[in-house]
């Protein structure tokens, strides 16, 4: 257990890192480029061809890695009313019964977009410049799977804590 | 049986606490996987997100909206409102509302106004005279008050579904804009009247307009009064598209609060753009997987039954609005803004087309009911951003922005049955 749960570990906050650089470059490409094809059109009326469709590609790749990082601190959109009144040993097994579930829908999205995904490089198509469809797609799995692995995680702890109460 | 067992389930498992999303997700696959379809189509529909020019405004506006809120703009802001409109009768009252709307148009109904208004005008209020609970109903009411206002992200994420859907009439997010204005200032005019009308037995001493502190005020917030002007000149002089508009606006924003006014420091801006893009991950998120579940309603005809089912048993427009209305007041007590618009548009809008009610009209009435989901006992979110903020106990809060509720009440009737006071500036 000790091993593996620092190699974890380590994984999740390289990951993090990652994510978080990901985010603020993304977001700065993203606004430069749309500033820049703004600027393009009205002064020379021309405008980078693949501009518009890599703006629209970083929408969905900003939106997947911010969900990935709403996970971190479980930070989703959720209806609250009735976790708010239950008592902490109730509300704890609820959270955890949560947790497995949401992983589980986030593992079997996963799987089955990484089966489209396979497909779609099998078929090959080019979405802008030369980058191939698929890896502009590559991001849904990908998501997925880190927010089913964070939520698993989260399910992990809440349990162990449930079972013997720490400190 | 087993459906009915499932739906149950769902429900459940989404008071429980469960991520919308996941819930919505849930219902898309197993949607799905009941009529056959393989379940790769969810990849397909997500990879929608990045076939929708418009929705490159969404992370553009909220990541400045969030630099907004960082920086002092709240407090220019309140000292130019007050500069200028401080002597009118109510006085700070209606500068509180005023400088709310302008600043939650920007950086959306999230909590922000209230944290970073509310500490600012809580204080100040009752400083001038104001009742306590008065000023607390006031400033928590003001949380959502301007989501009516250009550019607020409900608005153009209302634009973005009902452009999905094709219901036969043309839906501009530059139409959703300017239909919001009329009714957002009669929510503020309303809520001003009103507040003038209760204090008039002790009547607040008024700041007479000076011309020195008018000046200095504009002259602190120079960089940030163009703002709404060249973004509504952009968009209506035909500048630039709404997705545009917002990068304009960001990168703006980016320059002014952290070059001029130096407010914001470099460090500062990894933090700001990832808790910016975890509300729009969120966001985007169940946007991604509505348009699963709602591409499995469609083709399961789900719209189709509800519209035969309505039809059946509601006569006329008007009773269709005041169910529509009822609705929609129970669903923002219990939903967030951006799912219940996520959730229900695709659902109320045919429906709502074919009882005669314009698309650009029912987005206007969703969202000023959605607006009173903010500050309705006992789960409006204001009303626990506030209880937290100002350390006061709910309850407290409940009764101090009860009677603000009931005046927004009125202004949503007076919206709903009223459908030119929106389409008058679009021509309608």
């Amino acid at each position: 257990m000790g091993p593996m749960r620092s190699w974890l570990r380590r994984a999740l906050s390289l990951l993090q890192r990652v994510e978080d650089a990901a985010l603020v470059g993304l977001l700065m490409v993203m606004i430069g480029l749309a500033v820049a094809q703004i600027l393009l059109r009205n002064l020379f009326e021309g405008g980078l061809v693949w501009g518009d469709m890599l703006v629209r590609t970083l929408v969905l790749w900003l939106g997947l890695l911010g969900a990935m990082v709403a996970t971190r601190q479980n930070q989703h959109i959720r209806i609250d009313i009735i976790a708010r009144f239950l008592p902490e040993r109730v509300q704890r097994a609820a959270d955890t019964l949560v947790s497995v579930f949401t992983g589980a829908i986030c593992a079997a999205a996963a799987w089955f977009s990484l089966q489209f995904v396979a497909s779609e490089r099998e078929f090959g198509g080019v979405a802008f410049a030369g980058v191939p469809v698929w890896l502009c797609e590559a991001i849904i799995p990908f998501a997925f799977a880190v927010i089913a692995l964070r939520f698993l995680i989260l399910a992990a702890l809440n349990l162990t804590r449930t079972i013997k109460p720490g400190p | 049986m087993t459906s009915l067992f499932f739906v149950l389930a769902l429900t459940l498992l989404a008071l429980l606490g469960t991520p919308l999303f996941a819930v919505i997700l849930a219902v898309a696959m197993a949607g799905f996987w009941t009529v056959g379809v393989d379940l790769s189509v969810i990849a397909i529909e997500l990879y929608r997100l990045a076939d929708t020019p418009a929705l490159v405004a969404l992370p553009l506006f909220t990541f400045a909206g969030y630099l907004l809120g960082e920086s002092q703009t709240s407090r220019r802001l309140v000292r130019l409102t007050r500069a200028l409109l401080g002597w009118m009768p109510g006085g700070l009252a209606v500068v509180a509302f005023v400088t709310c709307a302008f600043f939650t148009a920007f950086t959306g109904a999230s909590g922000v106004t209230i944290v970073a208004l509310g500490a600012l005008l809580y204080p100040a209020l009752k400083q001038a005279g104001f009742g306590e609970q008065f000023s607390m109903g006031l400033v928590t009411t003001s949380g959502s008050l301007g989501l009516l206002l250009p550019p607020s992200l409900p608005l153009i994420l209302y634009g973005i579904i009902a452009q999905q859907l094709n219901v036969g009439r043309d839906l501009a997010i530059g139409d959703l804009f300017l239909a919001g204005i009329l009714p957002g200032c009669l929510m503020i005019v309303l809520l001003s009247g009103w507040s003038v009308w209760v204090n008039r037995r002790h009547p607040i001493p008024l700041v007479p307009l000076s011309r020195k502190e008018a000046w200095a005020a504009v002259r602190a917030a120079i960089w940030e009064i163009p703002l709404p002007l060249f973004l509504l000149g952009g968009i209506y002089g035909g500048f630039f598209a709404i997705s545009e508009a917002a990068a304009v606006t960001a990168l703006y924003v980016l320059c002014v609060e952290v070059l001029i006014y130096r407010e914001i420091q470099l460090r500062q801006l990894p933090g700001i753009m990832r808790e910016s893009m975890i509300m729009v991950g969120g966001i985007l998120l169940i946007l991604g997987v509505s348009l699963a579940s709602t591409n499995f309603l469609i083709d399961a005809q789900i719209p189709m039954q509800l519209f035969a089912f309505i039809q059946a048993h509601v006569s006329g427009k008007i009773v269709f609005l005041i169910l529509l209305n009822l609705l929609l007041l129970l669903l923002g007590a219990i939903l967030d803004i951006f799912s219940a618009i996520v959730i229900m548009v695709p659902l109320i809008l045919p429906v709502a087309v074919s009882y005669g009610v314009d698309p650009v009209h029912l987005g206007i009435i969703f969202l000023a009911n959605m607006q009173i989901g903010y500050v309705t006992p006992p789960v409006g979110m204001n009303l626990f951003i506030a209880s937290y903020r100002f350390k006061t106990p709910v309850t407290t809060v409940y009764r101090a922005t009860v009677p603000f509720m009931l005046v927004l009440l009125v202004a949503v009737v007076i919206i709903t049955y009223w459908p030119a006071l929106s389409l008058v500036l679009i021509g309608r």
